[in-house]
């Protein structure tokens, strides 16, 4: 079949996988649920990899392009240019290796309802795929929208507690707040432009200057997808709703729909904002490389502060954010292309250590580090992922992350000196704080931990395992699929022709004229001709420095626990995550003046 | 963070938001100027597909990929909701009480659900035609059933809800409007293309694909609608609380279902 023609199909199985399992779910027993479920989401992944494989090469079927219901110009537009395409297809695979993950993962699924779980997580496929896919604005809103109330319902799942429910509440207020915002800066480009493909908007705008409207439709836009993508100070809501989430759709969250929100803003402003109409390069840089430090620093110092290792992941996933972010904000080919390579090997690395803490939580009923501390020595298995998933989140060399991150700085490096030492610092962070857990709790490392005057609130003992009773014996799908995503990770570190395939999705996705005409005139563009990310030995250099940071971090930190200077220092910063919904909307709306002033000069 | 803080913040922020949205404005369009760029392409292209009902063809034809999205918002946030509204573990399940009703409630609720039910089928039906179609039907339809829970009591309304029967619909009317995009790819169009004949402007039959789809949203809202309303209903009316009593009376404070109840009964 025509490439563009399988386009849709990648939203639509899913969908329908998520009905069949709805009619079913009543007389299907659990097992075929759970294969009915697999099925739909490997078909998928399979139709996003048969684009991805097309699209990711020159040739016949490179860069699709696919009008829904066969309206030109008028109707909505699917795009498969490579770096979409990919995001499809990751989105896909992840979404596969949870599915085999939750294998009869939880106690009892809802009674009489054994298929409600798969049926989300395929509706949560579609809807992250067919927002990677999309060249529409409004059409990516609706997808938006869809990502959120999918992954609301997933993150309360265990009703049975309160906290899941409050993680899924403030989660579900932020983001729909942000998502009115984004609807709103819609409405102002279509009462300027009268369109709403990202291509055709994007025209229109260039045919005039840049004004109020302009930069207001900007701010709004955006301040929806950084909400997604969870930048400082719209990030409060993650670390909630990822400390009480069930693991596999933790895995999700933090893996890919996170982000999505910064790919979502990097496509608004590539295709819609960057010609003359729009926002200069300049501005642009100035604010997202402002909020992106800022997200990075803060995830980084916070990360390091929890014990309740969900948070931990969570702060860390905030922290790459923020990286994932500059690279963005750098607007070269090489910072694009470096931070999917960075997304890429992010994503396997993330779930993989998500899954470890599944282990984890199920067998001894607790994911506090202290609590843990030297009884999971009888699981050398899971040690073994958890260190080497710290390893690689410090960067690593070969590891994918380790690439992506090499990449990203570099690009980085050209826009400010400094950029590089941040990536490193971040990175070693981040995964010192992972391998000073893993030290602690899989090999006992150093003192016990005391607890006492540090009693945080975000800390609890009670949390309850997601598979009915306590583990006794670890299922195999519960580390294989770990080991699996890491051995991803690491492949597409090593691999040159995933290197080559992300540079040139990263040239296309930067070239803005390209993709208009590829869109709206049918020529299909070429990929700028410039060097595929590679290892340099820079990169290996600093990626060797930063894992090696980490290590020594995470030793300094087992040998002499818990020095209260830095704890106080930044207890201002903890008190911000206060759990208060209304403390996160005051702090949505702050950062949308926040943001505005970053870009405000940008009127001409 | 203290509730005075909390206020700056929001104020600083909000002060902020509102010069620029106050300056986007400004920057609008004038009111009822030059034709709407969208607004004549639609138009011909809805006439061009014979379809009266611009709207609906914006929706169903030209933008019926969004549809499809909008559509599976609300299937997927009926089915967050029965997970959420679950039976818990340590909640258990009472028999509702009959209620007794007014008889002239009861007469006028028997007599205006046979009505109401018909308008959300007819406004269904003429979703390419005039005003309506599968959303705006679909929740007349379940409203007009909910009509026998006023007319007589809670059990009176599970016996015409079969929820099983319900979640199936739901699902079918998703899975049709997947299958109806699907089919216009295996005639060898785009997906959700309008491949079906056109028929003559503002009839029944006009439109091609758009009734079809009107159709399949209808069905899958109405559906999701009394699957919605039923895991709210169920919430009040028959899940108790583990610290409750099974057969207490509660108090005047519980929420709107149960309230309804003792009105009943008084």
């Amino acid at each position: 079949m025509d490439t563009a023609r399988l386009l849709p199909l990648v939203v639509a199985v899913p969908l329908l996988g998520a009905a069949v399992l709805v009619a079913t779910g009543r007389r299907l027993p659990r097992l075929v649920s759970d294969i009915v479920g697999c099925a739909f989401a490997a078909v998928t992944a399979a139709t996003a990899l048969l684009v991805l494989f097309r699209a990711g090469r020159p040739g016949p079927g490179a860069y699709p392009v696919e009008w829904v219901s066969g309206w030109r110009r008028v109707g909505i537009v699917l795009v498969g240019d490579p770096l979409g395409a990919g995001l499809a297809a990751l989105v896909s695979l992840l979404v596969v290796a949870v599915l085999v993950y939750s294998w009869r993962y939880f106690e009892e699924p809802p009674r009489r309802h054994t298929g409600s779980f798969p049926a989300l997580i395929l509706v949560f496929q579609a809807g992250m795929c067919g927002f990677a896919l999309t060249g529409d604005l409004f059409n990516a809103f609706v997808f938006f929208e869809l990502m959120g109330v999918v992954a609301y319902a997933l993150t309360g799942f265990r009703v049975e507690e309160p906290k899941p429910l409050q993680g899924a509440l403030a989660f579900g207020v932020v983001n729909s707040l942000g998502g009115y915002a984004t609807l709103l800066g819609i409405t102002l480009l279509y009462a300027r432009t009268g369109e709403l493909g990202f291509a055709q908007i994007g025209r229109r705008l260039d045919t005039e200057g840049p004004d109020g409207l302009v930069l207001a439709a900007f701010v709004l836009v955006t301040t929806g997808l950084l909400v997604k993508a969870a930048a400082v100070p719209f990030h409060f809501w993650l670390p909630d709703a990822h400390a009480v989430a069930p693991t596999p759709v933790c895995m999700l969250l933090s893996g890919v729909m996170v982000e999505l929100g910064v790919y979502g803003v990097a496509r608004v402003y590539w295709t819609v904002f960057s010609g003359p109409g729009g926002l200069s390069h300049p501005d642009f840089t100035r604010a997202l490389l402002v909020l992106g430090v800022l997200t990075a620093l803060l995830g980084a110092a916070m990360c390091w502060q929890q014990r309740h290792l969900k948070r931990l992941l969570a702060f860390s996933t905030v922290a790459h954010t923020g990286l994932f972010l500059i690279g963005v904000a750098v607007l070269t080919p090489e910072g694009i292309s470096g931070t999917a390579l960075y997304v890429l090997g992010h994503a396997g690395v993330k779930a993989a250590l998500f899954a470890c803490v599944g282990v984890l939580l199920d067998r001894y009923a607790t994911v506090d580090e202290h609590e843990l501390f030297g009884r999971a020595r009888e699981l050398p298995e899971a040690g073994a992922l958890f260190a080497v998933g710290g390893l690689a989140l410090s960067g690593l060399p070969p590891f994918g992350s380790g690439l992506g991150k090499a990449v990203a700085e570099e690009a980085a490096g050209h826009t400010a000196a400094w950029l590089p030492a941040l990536y490193v610092l971040v990175s070693a962070v981040t995964g010192g704080a992972v391998l000073r857990a893993g030290l602690r709790i899989f090999a006992g490392a150093g003192r016990r931990p005391r607890d006492g005057e540090e009693d945080e609130p975000e800390t609890t003992g009670e949390e309850e395992p997601e598979t009915g009773g306590r583990l006794r014996r670890i299922p195999v799908p519960l580390l294989a699929v770990p080991a699996a995503l890491l051995a991803a990770s690491l492949a597409i570190g090593v691999i040159p022709a995933v290197g080559s395939a992300v540079g040139r999705a990263g040239a296309l996705f930067t070239d803005t004229g390209g993709y208009r005409r590829t869109v709206l005139d049918g020529h299909a563009a070429a990929a700028p001709a410039h060097p595929p990310p590679h290892w340099q030995l820079t990169g290996i250099l600093l990626g060797l420095l930063s894992a090696a940071l980490a290590v020594t971090l995470a030793t300094l930190a087992v040998r002499r626990p818990a020095r209260t200077g830095t704890a106080a220092l930044l207890a201002p910063v903890r008190r911000l995550q206060s759990g208060h919904i209304g403390d996160y909307v005051a702090w949505l709306v702050a950062g949308t003046a926040l943001l505005t002033v970053l870009t405000v000069p940008g009127v001409r | 963070m203290s509730a005075r803080a909390r206020l700056w913040v929001f104020l600083v922020g909000a002060a902020g938001f509102a010069a620029l949205f106050a300056a986007a404005c400004f920057d609008l369009p004038a009111f009822g100027t030059v034709p709407h760029p969208y607004g004549v392409r639609a138009v011909r292209a809805a006439l061009s597909h014979h379809t009266a009902n611009v709207i609906a063809s914006v929706n169903f034809d030209l933008r019926a990929f969004d549809t499809l999205g909008e559509e599976t918002i609300l299937f997927s946030a009926v089915l967050g909701t029965v997970v959420l509204l679950r039976q818990a573990r340590d909640e258990h399940r009472t028999d509702p009480e009959p209620a007794v009703v007014h008889p002239r409630v009861r007469r006028f609720a028997l007599l205006t659900l046979p009505f109401a039910l018909l308008v959300g089928l007819y406004v269904i039906a003429h979703g390419q035609v005039s005003p309506g179609g599968g959303f705006q039907g679909g929740v007349v339809a379940a409203t007009a059933l909910h009509l026998l829970y006023i007319a007589a009591d809670y059990r009176a309304l599970e016996r015409v809800r079969p929820l099983a029967l319900y979640e199936i619909g739901e699902a079918a009317g998703e899975a049709a409007y997947v299958i109806t995009g699907l089919a216009a790819v295996l005639a060898g169009s785009a997906f959700l293309a309008n491949v079906l004949p056109f028929g003559t402007l503002a009839t029944l039959s006009s439109g091609g694909t758009v009734p079809v789809l009107n159709a399949a949203v209808g069905l899958e809202v109405a559906s999701g609608v009394v699957v919605l309303l039923a895991r709210f209903l169920d919430q009040a009316v028959e899940i108790e609380e583990p610290g409750e009593d099974g057969g207490s009376p509660r108090g005047s404070g519980d929420s709107g279902g149960n309230g309804d109840d003792e009105r009943e009964r008084a």
